[in-house]
């Protein structure tokens, strides 16, 4: 471009041309922006710098101010819309915590019960005069302070409203995590719980806190599901496994692939399988949709916003009737490329 | 408060949790046995002493409350303490009702655990003792005679000798003999004695 001006010095468009240099140099840039923008995007051809009108000039210059305007609204439209769903993410997370309370109270009640236990002990132990037992009961209250601890960051981990953050994690970890919470729900409910948790995971790159909600809103799911059945076994079952490609055996399986993410992929699949009543056919569609719920004190937040944390994430997740009988939701999660060893 | 032959059961499936009792009990010099599971509970063998069973309400499998059901039904008369990081009221009542000896909340006061356990081994000696004097009972018992036995349970329903042998139609000297061996036998000091032997028997009195 700069060739071209400097050979035609006074040659856009032959006449009624800016006097400054400047001027002209702006507007042949824009000329050229929007015309390489026409070629790409429309297969317009390109304009030609020496027989371009100052007007069309002009023209050019009012096209890409509108095409930046609007590039920037969409920007700010989006962040907009992620903000929400962060927020919308947080109270359902929260609520979700909220049905759990009686579950974890019961859990750090745990090492409550077992520190005072140990205290007593010591004390009984002092007065025995048995300075070994005394130290070693002390250590196992320490034990059970620091588990109490951990207990409760992780709980305020989840209760906490943070930006999404990016994490190396270890999914079965993040499931075990999970498991530990419900533990008490699932025992209340009599369900009785089995994993199966592949020992070759590999790294995912995700956000712990998003992800975590999503096992757990799959697994409250299940045992409120669950919790209907009268006779026969209330099971749960929990997976992870590493796949290439997403399965797709069944017709309600994962949405086609628009061949931009690649199904092809090594993914990591996580599995929670009830054997509960199992999805309403007719209900089957709507059931990722916003306010769509079975139940009576739901939101029917939980599942939509599930599906956005995994679709964020570049993976899906889809339901299916069980084989035999009761729900399974399974959700995919590309391995990444850029993975750092 | 300190005694060797006394055993403590605890059944948590949280390990700390277990581990807590354990070191609990045994500073106040009790002999403890932990166990994860109502089931590993269950197929253990257990040594023939005083003992109490300290008792999660919920566990993984069977619960704290079948386990209970479990014991009643199989005639395994052991007191329980039941121990619970949450227990609702008719839980509680439940438990209760079925014959737990205490509920006790976690966080429990130490020292409440260790009162309760120590009434629990109580009730369990006083049970035991009572249990191996009315097997002793029986078996003197089994001793009489079948004449011995319809001798007794006249003799103890308030008839006078002369009626007993009216009724059985032997002499009243042929009375007298077998009341003598049944006294004997039975290793009872009075009549008054030999009546609250055939209560705790159960020996009917018969009709005619």
């Amino acid at each position: 471009m700069e060739a071209v001006l400097k050979q035609h010095p006074r040659a856009i468009g032959g006449r009624l041309l800016p006097k400054s240099w400047r001027t002209r140099t702006r507007l042949a840039g824009l000329v050229e922006a929007v015309s390489k923008r026409f070629w790409t995007q429309f297969k317009i051809p390109r304009i030609d710098l020496n027989a371009c009108s100052y007007s069309l000039c002009t023209a050019c210059a009012a096209c890409l101010a509108l095409q930046k305007r609007a590039e920037y609204e969409r920007k700010r439209a989006e962040e907009a819309l992620q903000k929400a769903q962060a927020e919308l993410a947080h109270v359902t997370r929260v609520t979700t915590l909220g049905v759990l309370t009686t579950s974890i109270a019961h859990e750090i009640n745990q090492p409550l019960g077992a520190m005072v236990n140990n205290a007593g002990a010591c004390l009984r132990w002092l007065t025995a005069q048995n300075p070994e037992e005394a130290r070693r009961s002390a250590s196992l209250v320490i034990a059970d302070g620091h588990r109490a601890g951990e207990i409760i960051s992780r709980i305020r981990a989840l209760a906490k409203k943070a930006p999404p953050q990016k994490d190396w994690l270890d999914l079965n970890h993040a499931i075990g995590e999970v498991i530990s919470l419900a533990r008490t729900e699932v025992q209340n409910n009599q369900v009785s719980l089995q994993t199966q948790l592949s020992n070759d995971l590999p790294l995912i790159l995700g956000d712990r806190v998003q992800l975590q909600q999503v096992i757990l809103n799959l697994l409250i799911n299940a045992i409120e599901a669950m919790s209907g059945v009268r006779d026969g076994p209330r099971e749960l079952w929990v997976g992870s496994e590493k796949v290439n490609g997403i399965p797709s055996e069944s017709e309600q399986g994962p949405p086609e692939d628009k061949g931009l993410s690649g199904a092809k992929r090594t993914h990591v699949l996580v599995a929670v399988r009830d054997s509960g009543p199992g999805l309403d056919p007719t209900g089957i569609g709507s059931l990722f949709d916003a306010f769509y719920t079975t139940k009576s004190h739901g939101m029917g937040m939980g599942l939509a916003i599930s599906r956005s944390i995994i679709e964020a994430h570049g993976g899906r997740l889809w339901a299916t009737a069980n084989v035999s009988k009761g729900a399974l939701f399974q959700f995919a999660l590309p391995i990444s490329q850029e993975r750092i060893s | 408060m300190m005694e060797t032959d006394a055993l403590v059961f605890v059944v948590d499936d949280d390990a700390q949790m277990r581990e807590s009792l354990r070191n609990l009990i045994s500073s106040v010099g009790l002999r403890v046995e932990l166990f994860s599971s109502a089931q590993e509970f269950l197929e253990s063998k257990r040594p023939d002493v005083p003992s109490c069973l300290v008792l999660d309400v919920r566990l993984p499998g069977l619960s704290g409350l079948d386990l209970q059901r479990r014991t009643t039904e199989a005639g395994m008369e052991i007191p329980i303490i039941f121990i619970t990081g949450y227990g609702d009221i008719p839980m509680t009542v439940g438990a209760m009702k079925a014959g737990a000896m205490e509920f006790l909340s976690k966080p429990f006061r130490d020292q409440d655990l260790l009162d309760a356990i120590q009434q629990a081994l109580d009730r369990d000696r006083k049970a035991r003792d009572q249990r191996a004097a009315l097997k002793a009972l029986r078996s003197r018992f089994a001793s009489l005679t079948s004449r011995e036995r319809e001798v007794m349970a006249r003799v103890v329903a308030g008839l006078i000798n002369k009626q007993v042998g009216a009724q059985l139609a032997m002499s009243e000297t042929t009375v007298k003999v077998h009341r003598h061996q049944v006294m004997e036998k039975m290793e009872a000091g009075s009549l008054p004695e030999l009546v609250r032997m055939a209560d705790k028997l159960g020996i009917t009195v018969p009709k005619s």
